[in-house]
């Protein structure tokens, strides 16, 4: 009542166009409210953001707007569509809103970068192609052949960011004393494309996937271990290569060679542990278990939970290609993050996600965080293989 | 005024910096093996085109001299909202200075017919000397305007509002059109390819001229026109950052460190901020 | 080829075109001479300089004191300030009667403005943004040091059969002349004839600012998590360096550093010729504000910092400790360099 300021137009043309790209997705809505609760966004701002808004206008075919939560807040963390009684896909819809602004250029600053960086670098953070290798110095890993088991696809984040590159490190000595064969794809490793399809450019997203799927099937990639649980997701959910091209997130791997008894036993000194499960892996894959199974396969490691954990799991803010635009440090999910890891007790906030480990590594030193540090499953596992291996300094951790 | 606005945007397609050698034989340059990508200032010039037509409509030609690799380029361009390209190519061309390279450029934007704007990028990240865009203007006889930041057309006549870089601050300039206008690097975001117009942009039109289909004087082009020839070349320090640690006790560090920082003050220039 | 407009047989002197801005040489003129009078004692010929603005006449004895044996004064009020026409117009005139053998200008941007627009009109070749110049040991020709492909590649350029050889030289690379005020040299008065039809661009405004902002700075010191909210050091040695102070997210996060500031992925892209990076880790989302820099120079107390990969040199300190010893041997580098200066 009151809340709109003066009578709606309805433009019948566009609203053909959000229902059409929706797939109607936002007619089932009874306008519940109940996605504008449980939105994170919440947590850090005196008041939601109106999530229930945004699917009404949705429903009238208008692009948000007066008062509706702004499409571009969303981490695609799927809360609320995890508690949507109808089972509304909402971030699909905002994905969608998302997809109709690019054809209006009417996006956040920054994001048109991010696609020219994909475009002419082959990685959203705009480093040099020809960088791409460099995380694997001195490691002698093989080409990608037909001899091998595994394809290890480092991604971007892992292949370009110094912290990453450690994660990266630790799979293949991993890997190496599982006795796994593997390859890799050097520098000619191609993007994922999964920049691409959080900020919703999915028309430029078919080109990346019809070019990478070629890729995959002209090597014969069939297990495609990745580092990030966002180019697993992306592969699965968006790639049609072939029957055998089967991507899976590392953590799954881990626990397969765990369970198959093919890692020699891994012992750390004591370490409590929480862990943080990535959007990517848990909500939207039911992935909660395998994680939680590796890491609990390290002796010397006591695993706590936090509140909020598996379905209940706070996202950590960098999804959505919020990884590429601002946020004020107080608005930041990571900040409640890592507060409610502290309250476990725990020395190392544990997570399997490249976005959720900066998240909540910046989230440590905004809150000024000095007990506790962020570290990735590999991490701690690689850890676990000392002295089998050569010692990875404990403590050294950022 | 009836007449729609047509602005002509020169392309250049570049090596990527960190991937361009110095064959150690031939001590010339091996950009054989680096990848390419549009001068990153162009696209800035470009995005500043596509803005212009989107608040006072016409149409944007592309320009670009060199060899048919930079077809798939033009298209990039044309994507992005440009609705013609055109690219002078021919052996003739080859071994250009700007002497000769805005020489040519000039010919190609009179061959192209009327026009009310050139935009070119600042300078180009190989060459980098950004004298190209002056040089057009003088060929053409019309007036210029570089390091731009901003531009806009006061309503009613034919002129160019603009907001340009100078050393020691920003002028606001205005001039009459037709103008060759270079962009400053980084003044605004270019968009992205509208993927609609992809499908189009791919069979769309690129025009290629040799030396015969402009009105050229031989003497004026390529190698013949150059006024300047590069005497030698070679690898500068490694692109790759050093890494180099600094040793010593912290007073040998800090001095170290003063020695290298040293060549990059300007003793005058705390004195200029007076400006 | 199409020939310049006079033969190098015709050739001689080397002259320098002096910006000024508001009465005062601009830094890069002073450093002309300095450089242009050692490149005319070699080749045993005169330094000339031509000043060109409103009242610029005493700019003469300035450029004399500086090394210059005679100088051209061309004054008229539509030659202030700077715009293309004008001042084309006045050197072309100037160099066709004189007919230099070298004429170098100093590349800002309203040298390389004017540099480009009048190497079409004397039909001459025009060397960018040199670096270095030195004179080939049989010819007398100038060679013109550059640097392209983003600094990965140095070239040797010079100009043979036109003239005026001409180049622009890059601000801050040669040292400041040290003034001999009881220099004597010779001033001519240029006579200008100039009307307004001859001024197609038109100055509305001009702002000259103190502090060029983190994006278009050329020296950069940029702070992090290790400055623990003390940038006070930081803009010490900013200031006496004439460098712009930038920050990480984590400063502006804690309110140390205006967003303004911000260097990095959500914050801007800077390229200067130098960062000094003090008490930042290195996070990816940072570097990439740094990553076009000609030269980074980190410090960090943390031995495992990512920056250091980032860095063409670093030290593993503490800030606190490695700046007040850095600053003092700045300031006092300072000193003597401005000894010269009037």
């Amino acid at each position: 009542m009151g809340e709109d300021d003066e009578p709606l137009t309805l433009d019948d043309a566009l609203w053909d166009r959000i229902v059409q790209i929706t797939s109607g997705a936002a007619a089932a809505c009874y306008q519940c409210g109940a996605c504008t609760a449980v939105c994170p966004w919440g947590l850090v701002r005196s008041e939601s953001i109106n999530v229930r808004k945004l699917m009404r206008r949705s429903q009238l075919g208008l692009q948000g707007g007066n008062g509706a939560a702004d499409p571009w807040l969303c981490t695609t963390c799927g809360y609320c569509k995890a508690l949507c009684p109808r089972g509304v896909d909402i971030p699909g819809v905002i994905h969608s809103l998302r997809r109709e602004a690019w054809r209006q250029n009417a996006v956040p600053k920054g994001l048109r970068s991010l696609l020219w960086d994909v475009h002419w670098d082959g990685n959203p953070w705009g480093q040099p192609p020809s960088q791409r290798f460099a995380w694997a110095r001195g490691l002698d890993l093989e080409t990608f052949g037909p001899n091998h088991d595994l394809l290890f696809y480092a991604g971007c984040s892992a292949s370009y960011d110094r912290r990453l590159q450690k994660v990266a490190r630790a799979l293949v000595a991993i890997l190496r004393a599982a006795g796994v064969r593997f390859g890799v794809l050097g520098e000619a490793e191609p993007c994922c494309g999964e920049g691409v399809l959080a900020v919703g450019n999915d028309e430029y997203l078919e080109e990346i996937v019809a070019a990478n799927t070629r890729l995959f099937r002209e090597i014969g990639a069939r297990k495609v271990m990745t580092v990030s649980p966002h180019c697993f997701d992306i592969f699965s959910s968006h790639y049609t290569v072939g029957e055998e091209f089967r991507p899976v997130h590392y953590t799954q791997f881990l626990a397969e060679l765990v369970s198959g008894g093919r890692l020699p036993p891994l012992a750390i000194d004591p370490l409590v542990v929480t862990y943080q499960d990535p959007c990517y892996l848990g909500r939207k894959h039911d992935i909660y278990e395998q994680p939680r199974s590796v890491l609990q396969a390290v002796d010397g490691l006591e695993l706590r939970e936090m509140d909020n954990n598996r379905e209940q799991g706070l996202c950590c803010g960098g999804g959505g290609g919020r990884m590429w635009m601002e946020t004020p440090a107080q608005e930041r999910f990571a900040l409640l993050r890592v507060k409610k890891a502290a309250a476990t007790g725990a020395q190392v906030l544990a997570t399997a996600c490249p976005a959720c480990l900066a998240c909540l590594d910046d989230g440590l030193k905004v809150a000024g965080e000095e007990s506790m540090r962020v570290m990735d499953i590999a991490e701690i596992v690689e850890m676990g293989l000392v002295p089998a291996l050569e010692p990875v300094a404990q403590g050294a951790m950022r | 005024m009836n007449r729609s606005l047509h602005t002509i945007v020169c392309l250049k397609v570049v090596p990527k910096p960190e991937e361009v050698r110095i064959d150690p034989e031939s001590l010339t340059l091996d950009r054989a093996h680096a990848r390419s990508e549009i001068n990153p200032s162009d696209m800035n010039a470009l995005e500043s085109a596509l803005a212009l037509k989107d608040r006072y409509g016409g149409t944007i030609s592309l320009l670009a001299m060199g060899p048919t690799l930079f077809e798939p380029f033009l298209r990039v361009a044309l994507a992005m909202g440009a609705d013609c390209a055109y690219l002078l190519s021919d052996r003739a061309f080859g071994g250009a200075d700007t002497l000769a390279t805005s020489y040519t450029l000039a010919a190609g934007i009179r061959k192209i017919g009327p026009f009310d704007l050139v935009l070119c990028g600042e300078e180009s990240s190989d060459g980098a000397t950004g004298q190209v865009p002056p040089g057009i203007a003088e060929w053409l006889g019309v007036t210029q305007v570089t390091y731009a930041t901003e531009l806009s057309l006061l309503s009613g006549r034919w002129w160019l509002r603009a907001r340009r870089d100078f050393s020691s601050g920003h002028e606001i300039v205005t001039t009459p059109l037709p103008a060759v206008v270079s962009l400053r690097s980084r003044c605004n975001e270019p968009r992205f390819m509208d993927m609609d117009r992809r499908a189009w942009a791919r069979t769309g039109s690129v025009t290629v001229w040799s030396a015969q289909d402009l009105d050229v004087d031989p003497e004026m082009i390529g190698l013949s026109g150059s006024a300047t020839v590069v005497a030698g070349t070679q690898e500068a320090s490694k692109r790759d950052r050093r890494r180099e640690a600094l040793k010593g006790s912290i007073d040998e560090r800090a001095h170290a460190l003063a020695e290298i920082i040293r060549p990059y003050i300007d003793g005058q220039r705390a004195a200029a901020q007076q400006f | 080829m199409i020939p310049s407009h006079y033969s190098p047989e015709e050739a001689r002197g080397i002259w320098l075109y002096l910006e000024q801005e508001d009465g005062r040489l601009l830094p890069v003129a002073r450093e002309l001479l300095g450089k242009g009078r050692q490149l005319a004692d070699s080749l045993g010929v005169p330094l000339t300089g031509l000043v060109a603005g409103k009242s610029v006449a005493h700019l003469a004895a300035e450029a004399i004191a500086d090394g210059a044996d005679e100088v051209i004064v061309a004054e008229h009020p539509l030659l202030e300030p700077y715009t293309t026409d004008t001042h084309t117009k006045a050197v072309t005139e100037a160099v066709l009667g004189g007919k230099p053998d070298i004429l170098l200008i100093g590349a800002t941007t309203n040298g390389r403005d004017l540099a480009g627009r009048l190497a079409v009109r004397l039909r001459t070749g025009l060397t960018a943004d040199c670096t270095d110049m030195t004179l080939d040991p049989g010819t007398g020709l100038l060679l013109g040091q550059v640097v392209g492909f983003g600094g990965g590649v140095v070239a040797s350029i010079k100009c043979e059969r036109h003239r005026p050889q001409m180049a622009t030289v890059r601000p801050g690379v040669f040292p400041l002349p040290v003034a001999s005020p009881s220099r004597r040299g010779g001033v001519k008065q240029l006579p200008v004839t100039l009307s307004e039809q001859d001024l197609r661009i038109k100055v509305l405004e001009r702002e000259s600012r103190r502090g060029a902002g983190i994006t278009s700075a050329e020296l950069l010191v940029i702070g992090g998590r290790g400055t623990r909210g003390d940038f006070s050091l930081l803009r010490q040695l900013a200031d006496a360096l004439g460098a712009e102070v930038g920050a990480t997210r984590v400063a502006v996060d804690n309110g140390w550093a205006d967003h303004e500031q911000q260097v990095g992925q959500t914050g801007f892209i800077t390229r200067p010729k130098l960062a000094i990076v003090l008490g930042a880790s290195g996070a990816l989302q940072f570097t990439v504000g740094i990553a076009d820099a000609e030269t980074v120079v980190a410090v960090n107390a943390d031995e495992e910092a990512p920056v250091f990969e980032a860095a063409d040199y670093y030290s593993v300190d503490d800030l606190f400790q490695l700046l007040p010893p850095l600053i003092r041997e700045i300031q006092s580098n300072r000193g003597k360099a401005l000894v010269g200066q009037r």
